[in-house]
């Protein structure tokens, strides 16, 4: 072979191998969205089967039919069926589709001291977020709210004999807002797994877990500025871990000014203050559903010692001053975005 | 005298290849070059044709509730105006990387970026 020849040989394999290497990574992964029930799910498959993306699609639909059908807390079914017999105090049968998620609950309630309490469903419609439109205010009566809260409803009140249940406080409504969605994503993910799907993202509204990981690199995900455009940090998961975020710009309504979201902290009857949002890592989606609502109740200075208790290692709270308090096990995790680093509050560990 | 088996000039254009490698890498591979190229949105669940980010427009579309504007610029993409009451599709703003979405729910209009390499693999809020 001349030596031009053997030179554009030496040079063709190498583009050859570039080129070949590109083609397998865009060929292996499968994004799709899932727009069913009013959430909006992103789905990241790694070399997963046609068969198995058809699967994984139909799992999460009749899952999403659940948490809208069975767990809704203002449209009838299961779970207002449930609260109507709550208020009465007597025994009755639960239904099988709400059982699990009050044994889970109450659990969650006690770890959490009570911050995380699904039984204030009564001051949640009070404030005006059981409806699929948002209030216009004005808040409601102080003397409504301090009503409520001096009834202290929480899921201590639920009693449970196998299949039967009764509430000791007829103040009980339970509202699974908070903890509905991590529910529905291990399902999900539960039933991915039996399904022979092992690397996946499954990312309902902003809240994921993910299983595996992206080939031979962890998964990657960019965390959104909650008060702008754009991204405000990056994280790479692998393994089997869940990312939830609670905002106070999720649901909200503003009067004369002022801003009431939907995130209730029990103790004052009124939404909680302090925190913008707080996003906690968790192998469990339900228990790190709960822990986001329950360390937002706590505040930025008192969420250490309940993620403590709930057993959460990983937390980053944002303040309403921008400030971000994180555990160091978080903040080595946490890779941030902008050039500008916002001010970091680094706790104890955890 | 046996000619060698690697010569001179071999050398030198193993060299220069070895060289040319950081330039292919940064051109072909870079995770830099994560613009997106095309959006697709769904509308009420069903998914329509993409739709190219090299074309500056205006879309108007249809969903549940009433119509939402949607604005390509310069490789990029924003809901302009929606008939919904928490307006955090528009407080989403401009979108420009793949696999970044945005959604007005209350409408069911969502859409989502592709093309580029993917810096993230999905997006939290």
């Amino acid at each position: 072979m001349n030596l031009p020849g053997r030179h554009l040989l030496l040079l063709t394999l190498g583009l050859l191998l570039l080129t070949g290497c590109g083609a397998a990574r865009q060929t292996r992964i499968h994004h799709s969205q899932l727009l069913s029930f009013g959430t909006l799910v992103d789905i990241s498959l790694w070399d997963a089967s046609p068969e198995q993306i058809e699967n994984a699609e139909r799992i999460i639909h009749d899952e999403l039919h659940a948490m809208h059908h069975d767990w809704h807390a203002w449209q009838p079914g299961p779970l207002t069926e449930t609260n109507q017999q709550l208020r009465g105090g007597e025994w009755f049968v639960c239904p099988p589709a709400i059982l699990p998620l009050i044994v889970q609950a109450k659990q969650l309630y006690q770890r959490s001291g009570g911050l995380f309490n699904p039984a204030i469903g009564q001051l949640v419609a009070l404030w005006g977020f059981h409806s699929d439109t948002l209030p216009k205010g004005p808040p409601p009566p102080k003397e409504a709210i301090a009503s409520l809260v001096a009834r202290k409803p929480g899921m201590d009140a639920i009693v449970i004999d196998g299949q039967r249940i009764r509430s000791t406080n007829p103040a009980v409504q339970l509202d699974f807002g908070a903890f509905a969605k991590g529910y529905a994503v291990d399902r999900i993910i539960e039933k991915l797994i039996a399904n022979g799907i092992g690397n996946a993202i499954i990312n309902a509204g902003g809240d994921l877990r993910a299983i595996g990981r992206h080939g031979d690199r962890p998964w990657r995900i960019g965390i959104r500025n909650p008060r702008g455009p754009g991204v405000l940090a990056g994280i790479e998961l692998s393994g089997d871990e869940s990312v939830f975020t609670s905002g106070d710009y999720e649901r909200f309504f503003r009067y004369r000014g002022k801003r009431y979201h939907h995130i209730i902290d029990p103790r004052t009857g009124y939404p909680a203050r302090g925190v913008t949002s707080v996003t906690v890592i968790h192998d469990n989606a339900a228990t790190a559903d709960a822990a986001a609502t329950a360390l937002f109740v706590a505040g930025p200075e008192e969420w250490h010692p309940i993620a403590r208790r709930m057993g959460i290692k990983y937390v980053m709270v944002v303040d309403d001053k921008g400030r971000i308090h994180m555990n160091p096990a978080m903040a080595r995790r946490i890779q941030f975005e902008s050039e500008q680093k916002p001010e970091v509050v680094l706790s104890k560990p955890l | 005298m046996k000619p060698a088996l690697v010569t001179r000039a071999d050398w030198l254009v193993i060299v220069a290849s070895l060289a040319l490698l950081p330039w292919l890498y940064a051109t072909f591979w870079s995770s830099d070059d994560t613009a997106a190229d095309k959006v697709h949105i769904i509308v009420d669940g069903k998914e329509l044709p993409p739709i190219s980010l090299h074309q500056d427009r205006k879309l108007t579309i249809r969903g549940s509730i009433g119509t939402s504007t949607l604005q390509i610029e310069q490789g990029r993409i924003r809901f302009v105006h929606s008939p919904c009451q928490g307006q955090q599709c528009v407080h989403s703003g401009w979108l420009s990387h793949n696999g970044e979405f945005a959604a007005c729910l209350p409408n069911r209009i969502a859409l989502q970026l592709s093309g580029g390499a993917a810096r993230f693999d999905t997006f939290i809020y």
